[in-house]
């Protein structure tokens, strides 16, 4: 039977309805596209930045580092765990480091920070958000060499510039106090103000040599990602590959930011209620047009059924109309949110004037530049949200319909 | 009790309440109809006409007694069995308003074959041969809003017959058109009627259009005040 046809007049009967109902629909895809893209496109940025920091979008240290972060809990032999890493699919980078805190002094002033130890050759600035930020001098060559990279609050406090010295002392692998020389030879500044006066970068192996790490020691391997969100499927299959050999734990960013991990969580709920909410607006101009619609022609649907449709027939053309309906918002959707979403994706909306150029959240870096992204997962959901709420929506209205006595409507005129 | 027998009433009543009020529109009737008749439902209004097409039409059901078509009963089926058995078996022409507006005259005409999806080419065959019948095959794009109503009605009439339905249930089909038009339906349903051995009932109170019937069955206070054989 041509229950398509039907639906499709009905619809372009009343015209402006239809539109407007249609419209209502871009609308909320236009929103749920901004909220979930923006989100996207955040989320993925904080949890790289944060990656940037140090410990990667997954890391193998040893076992309990990540309880009670020490430098007595090392790892001795990252190899079968770099090794590991670098055959896992959708992996960019992987890393030994050693991360630590010590006290760094310059004439008669010091300072507490956390130090990265870092293999000069293997460093990459995609992967690294202290080296990308260098603003004077640059990242030292030699792995076991004295240079440093500091931040630029550091300097500042400490009065060091590029060529100047500056001693760490450090508690040893095996809780000795122990100091070393360095010598600045770059400057970075990130823009955070936390890691600008608390951040330093040493080379891995001359750091080795003051922590008693032998030749190959390190805190962990970082792991990058080209996608964020195989971290936990790297994770897993890093756990089963080396946990049952080596005494190590394997984490991912979620564990090792739990503060970032919160944040994004709870933003994303709200993000996602907030969705909802607008879903639920829009169901409910959905159902109300619906409504309208089959009450309007109860005289037509009764004459329908009297000729042999059956109520199941007519509860079916009902929410086919909503189904052509909501074909028709999508399609507007796209058209009123595809400019935009291009716009923010490409180029974005500079915050930094309302937010200031330092801004961090979850003790992480955020970029100033609002955009977008769009997982494809997330505009399926979005699609898949737009129809079952559409659907939804016209159950009551179908059944109101399907439920039409063709004796009580025929008088009608 | 021929198998010539299409419609058969026997003691039915159909019972409303108005408020306190006991209305019986249609007062334990028997009746049949045989096929190929050409009967006229006839009385003053409010005598149960409309009541006892809706009942044969099977839209409605009896408060008592049995509505049986074709040797069914009716109170058996269940909705969606009614829904069919009206869309095979039984051709409807209402008095007014009858095309679903959104269609074209060609697409009323054609709804029940597709309904029972008839295949197309055979579908197109059947639903021009009427619509010529009908002298509306000029008219086939045509929407409802753009005939005149005795047009509207011969259109109907193409739907109601289409599908060859054991019955044609006519109710009041004149009523709302002039008296030339009322004329070209009556000359159009009694030649279907004659060529076709096609079955119909039909009620008006209309003293030209009664002339025009094979059968007067005439109706008081929803009792049978006459059963009459016209030449
Ligand atoms: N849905 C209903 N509820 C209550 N009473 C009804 C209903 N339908 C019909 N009646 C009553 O039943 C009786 C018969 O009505 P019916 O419509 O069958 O008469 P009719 O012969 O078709 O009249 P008309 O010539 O005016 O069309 C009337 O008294 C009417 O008021
Ligand atoms: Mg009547």
């Amino acid at each position: 039977m041509q229950l398509n046809i039907l639906a499709w007049r009905s619809l372009s009967r009343n015209r402006r309805r239809t539109l407007i109902t249609g419209f209502s629909i871009a609308f909320g895809i236009f929103l749920a596209v901004t909220f979930t893209g923006s989100g996207d496109y955040s989320y993925t940025s904080m949890i790289d930045t944060g990656a940037m920091m140090g410990q990667g979008h997954v890391s193998v240290a040893a076992a309990g580092y990540n309880a009670r972060p020490a430098l007595s809990r090392w790892l001795p032999d990252p190899g079968p765990a770099m090794e590991a890493a670098r055959g896992q699919a959708g992996v960019s980078g992987v890393y030994p480091r050693i991360m630590g805190q010590g006290m760094f002094a310059a004439g008669a002033r010091n300072v507490g920070a956390v130090f990265l130890a870092v293999d000069p050759a293997r460093e990459h600035a995609g992967h690294n958000f202290f080296v990308r930020s260098i603003v004077e001098g640059e990242l030292f060559a030699e792995g076991d060499g004295r240079g440093a990279v500091i931040g630029a609050g550091m300097a500042e406090k400490l009065n060091l510039r590029p060529g100047k010295k500056v001693i760490l002392t450090v508690t040893d692998r095996d809780g000795q106090l122990t100091s070393e020389l360095f010598r600045v030879s770059g400057i970075f500044r990130t823009g955070d103000r936390a890691a600008d006066s608390g951040f330093v970068l040493l080379p891995l192996d001359r750091v080795r040599r003051t922590l008693g790490y032998g030749s190959g020691g390190v805190t962990f391997v970082a792991v990058y990602l080209d996608d964020q969100r195989s971290a936990n499927g790297v994770a897993r299959e890093l756990t089963r590959g080396l946990v049952s050999r080596q005494d190590v734990e394997v984490l991912t960013w979620r564990e090792t930011q739990p503060d970032l991990s919160g944040l994004i969580a709870v933003d994303r709920l709200f993000n996602y209620l907030l969705q909802l909410l607008v879903g639920m607006i829009i169901a409910a101009g959905i159902l109300n047009t619906m409504l309208m619609s089959v009450l309007e022609r109860r005289r037509e649907l009764g004459i329908m059924m009297a000729l042999g449709m059956t109520p199941a027939q007519i509860v079916r053309l009902v929410l086919i109309e909503s189904f052509w309906l909501g074909c028709l918002g999508v399609a507007m959707g796209i058209v009123l949110t595809a400019p935009w979403f291009h716009y923010m994706s490409q180029t974005g909306i500079d915050l930094s004037r309302l937010i200031g150029e330092e801004y961090s959240a979850g003790g992480v870096l955020v970029d100033p530049v609002m955009k977008m992204r769009l997982y494809r997962e997330s505009g399926a959901a979005i699609l898949a949200a737009v129809f079952m709420l559409t659907l939804a929506a016209a159950v009551y209205p179908a059944f109101r319909a399907g439920g039409i006595m063709p004796v009580d409507v025929i008088k009608e005129k | 009790m021929g198998d010539d027998m299409i419609v058969r009433l026997a003691g039915v009543s159909r019972v409303y309440m108005q408020g306190n009020i006991e209305v019986r529109a249609v007062d334990n009737l028997d009746l049949t109809i045989r096929k190929g008749e050409f009967s006229a439902l006839c009385g003053p209004s409010g005598s149960g006409k409309t009541t006892i097409l809706n009942l044969i039409g099977a839209l409605d059901a009896p408060t008592s007694g049995t509505v049986s078509l074709e040797g069914r009963n009716l109170s058996a089926l269940s909705r969606g069995e009614l829904s069919r058995f009206r869309r095979d078996r039984i051709g409807f022409v209402f008095q007014a308003y009858n095309l679903v507006p959104v269609l074209t005259a060609y697409e009323n005409a054609e709804f029940v074959l597709a309904l029972q999806n008839v295949p197309a080419p055979e579908r197109r065959k059947r639903v021009m041969a009427v619509l010529e019948e009908v002298g509306m095959a000029g008219y086939i794009d045509r929407r409802p809003d753009e005939l005149s109503g005795g047009q509207q009605q011969r259109v109907a009439i193409a739907r109601a017959v289409v599908s060859e339905p054991a019955i044609v249930l006519a109710d009041e089909p004149t009523a709302n058109v002039d008296t030339e038009a009322a004329d070209t339906i009556l000359d159009l349903m009694e030649r279907l009627n004659r060529n076709k051995g096609m079955t119909f009932l039909f009620s008006t109170h209309d003293q030209r259009v009664m002339r025009r019937a094979g059968r007067l069955i005439r109706l008081r206070d929803g009792r049978l005040e006459a059963d009459e054989a016209v030449q």
